[in-house]
């Protein structure tokens, strides 16, 4: 090559990223600024008519029975650091049960979960994995005789995210695994994994409006292998796979909203899961 | 491509300061050597054995002819190997026979001993295609060193430069251009004082959000030889954009205004009033500006630039230990008594200069420039630094820039564009964005 002198006039060149992802409906596994508080208030309904047999033959609950629970739920992250943050979750539920001749309800404050999350390491700054402890606490007693809320015992979660965004096909995407085990200290367990994949695609360059799709389950072990149909949330022994559908905009930089509907698709000693939420995301400070 | 469409295809996503001059990135993995879209033209393509263009022991290449004709092509290909400076090394020819409609596959190993940076013409002599490939490629480049001294007081030289600066009162002076402002950012121009009672002057964008604590990083871009920066919009809203317009370029000429071949030269005579002395300064000063504003972080700076930018990034980095980052790419003045027999430029006009001065010799002024050479700058950077740079850089030869990475003793990283010359592709400036975000916390 010939030396010229124009080369020389080199050019300044900084390209000034937004992060494509900063509407994700919670950083997950990616790691949350410090100094930046993320509160997302959702309410979330679920539907169940049919119930997985301890053999995963999909069948009608029996004398016509319906299940539904509405969850308000209530979830924060703060970064206190570049590595780490605190997130913790408040939720409460209603439960109805129906049936032929029978029905209850009941509703309050489920299991609270405060956790610390670690940004572990990251791949050229574009693919990041984290890990997550969360401490589960009951916010409500179990009385004999009466509908439970939850299983009633406190408990631990281990959980390792790995996320990443770029581009595709002219858009930006990102994706987010995370797997969680937890162990709830009753003496029947149980021990869960817990484990959810989602893609998310922006549809405009704005960054404001974007779909993800997300495919989750449960896998739960225990002696105790009954099925509590009035009751799904205290059974200990049941698997299910899910997917589900999710649509968020961003009005502005700090306030999101996400409409997201689930369906179960396989599981075993479960309810065949119907869900719809509305989340909003306040993104504060930082 | 053509400039337009390079910033067609980044303009999405990145603001552009853009000058002149840039190409694009190369395909990393396979390269259209002849650029001939001809379809029924002979053609080659040159695929090297390693993304970097670095190999352990035997650099590896396979050469590759299409025929696309109705034509059966005889004849040879070969490669010759080169030391940066031109000194012929090995080579080999294969002969060839490469039926119609067809291709031939040529591997080629170049084993060289030696550590360091190497030169190779491919070339094709078929019955009706003659063409040459040139390339470059490294050994083991993480053994080379200098075989030139950093001066033993070149930390007290530069620790004079800066007392001497701190004598000057900076005198900031603010200017808010509410006709500039755009994208959603305020701009600013600002003048202040430097050594020797220079006026420097600037521009400071910063975005329109947040409230009035909100506090931003601050990239400060530095700029190329004989550039005049403008002021850099975009859309980042966490990011404070300052472009610094050194001693006698830009809006910065008020007292030093060389022509353009003679500013590298400026008062080369004397290492205390060379002119790169006094923009070293500026650029520090420049730093002191940052620390008078209470909406810049000031343990978040990032300093970028290239060609000359990339030179001042890393000295500035070197003698001012509040820079948090440091982006250089294809750095001027690395290990410059080096640069003799490899390049034309600074050199050529340096000579120039000292051929109208009979008192001047070209030692002395090579030893004025050792206190202006990158790779002994390099040593005394602390924070973390990415280095960008091409193997076919005419201006800093990969030998003399690898001798800047290997001198750095902190966290660095280094990107080799092995198809570019002075410049550096988009993943390049994306991964720097990407560092930065990172190490800031701009998740």
């Amino acid at each position: 090559m010939t030396f010229t002198r124009p080369v020389l006039k080199y050019l300044l060149v900084i390209i000034l990223f937004t992060i494509a992802m900063q509407n994700r409906a919670h950083a997950g596994g990616f790691p949350l600024r410090p100094g930046r508080l993320l509160i997302q208030p959702s309410v979330s309904y679920f539907f169940a008519d049919k119930e997985w047999d301890s053999t995963g033959v999909k069948k009608p609950f029996p004398a016509n029975g319906k299940f539904n629970s509405v969850l308000i739920s209530m979830y924060a992250e703060y970064g206190i650091s570049r590595r780490f943050s605190v997130v913790a979750l408040v939720p409460y539920t209603t439960n109805n049960f129906t049936q032929t001749g029978f029905s209850q309800s009941y509703s309050g404050l489920t299991d609270l979960e405060t956790g610390i999350k670690y940004y572990l390491a990251n791949i050229n700054y574009i693919y990041y994995f984290s890990l997550q402890g969360t401490a589960i606490t009951p916010m409500y007693k179990n009385t004999v005789g009466q509908p439970n809320l939850g299983y009633g015992e406190e408990g631990a979660e281990l959980k390792l995210s790995f996320a990443g965004s770029g581009t595709l096909f002219n858009r930006n995407y990102y994706f987010d695994v995370d797997n969680g085990v937890r162990q709830y200290f009753g003496d029947q367990g149980p021990i869960q994994d817990r484990y959810n994949a989602t893609f998310g695609l922006t549809l405009d360059k704005q960054f404001k409006d974007q779909l993800s799709v997300s495919f989750g389950g449960f896998y739960t072990a225990s002696d105790n292998k009954r099925f509590n149909l009035e009751n799904p949330l205290v059974n200990k022994n049941f698997e299910f796979k899910q997917v589900s559908l999710s649509y968020g905009h961003s009005f502005t930089r700090t306030f999101s909203v996400f409409l997201t509907g689930g369906q179960f698709i396989a599981g075993r000693n479960t309810g065949v899961g119907t869900s719809g939420s509305l989340a909003l995301l306040y993104r504060l400070g930082n | 491509m053509s400039v337009k469409n390079i910033l067609k295809y980044i303009s999405a996503i990145i603001c552009v300061l853009a000058i002149t001059g840039i190409t694009p990135a190369s395909s990393q993995d396979k390269d259209d050597s002849d650029g001939s879209k001809n379809a029924k033209e002979v053609s080659t393509t040159l695929i090297p054995g390693s993304k970097t263009g670095t190999f352990e022991e035997k650099a590896r290449f396979t050469y590759v002819v299409n025929n696309p004709t109705g034509n059966e092509q005889t004849g040879k290909v070969s490669y010759q190997a080169f030391t940066m400076k031109g000194e012929k090394l090995q080579g080999q020819t294969m002969p060839v026979k490469i039926g119609k409609n067809s291709s031939g596959r040529y591997d080629f190993e170049i084993p060289e001993p030696k550590a360091g940076f190497y030169k190779v013409d491919f070339m094709v002599n078929v019955t009706d295609y003659d063409d040459t490939t040139r390339r470059a490629f490294g050994i083991r480049p993480d053994e080379l060193r200098s075989n030139y001294a950093k001066p033993a007081d070149f930390d007290e030289f530069w620790d004079n430069a800066k007392k001497e600066l701190a004598s000057v009162p900076p005198n900031f002076k603010v200017t808010y251009m509410p006709d500039s402002t755009r994208d959603n950012r305020k701009v600013y121009l600002f003048e202040m004082k430097s050594l020797d009672n220079l006026t420097i002057r600037g521009y400071l964008t910063v975005p329109k959000v947040g409230g009035k604590n909100k506090k931003f990083a601050v990239l400060l871009g530095l700029p190329g030889y004989q550039v005049g920066l403008p002021p850099m919009f975009g859309t980042d809203n966490d990011l404070a954009i300052i472009t610094l317009n050194v001693r006698g370029q830009g809006n910065s000429r008020d007292v030093i205004h060389t022509q353009r071949d003679e500013y590298i030269f400026y008062h080369i005579d004397d290492k205390n009033k060379y002119v790169m002395r006094g923009v070293i300064m500026d650029c520090v000063r420049a730093v002191d500006f940052i620390f008078s504003r209470p909406e810049l972080k000031h343990d978040q700076i990032i300093v970028s630039g290239g060609s000359m930018g990339g030179f001042l990034a890393i000295a500035t980095a070197a003698v001012d230990h509040r820079v948090a980052l440091c982006s250089a790419q294809n750095p001027i003045l690395s290990d410059i008594n080096n640069l003799d027999g490899e390049v034309d430029w600074p050199l050529i006009d340096i000579r120039k200069y000292i051929s109208a001065r009979p008192a001047l010799s070209f030692s002395k002024v090579l030893h004025n420039l050792d206190y202006f050479d990158t790779k002994n700058f390099a040593t005394m950077i602390k924070c973390p630094t990415l280095l960008g740079m091409g193997l076919l850089d005419p201006i800093v030869p990969p030998n003399n820039a690898y001798v800047d990475y290997n001198n750095l003793s902190g966290k660095k990283h280094l990107i080799i564009f092995r198809d570019l010359a002075h410049e550096v592709g988009y993943p390049y400036k994306a991964y720097e964005g990407r560092w930065m975000r990172d190490t800031f916390g701009l998740f």
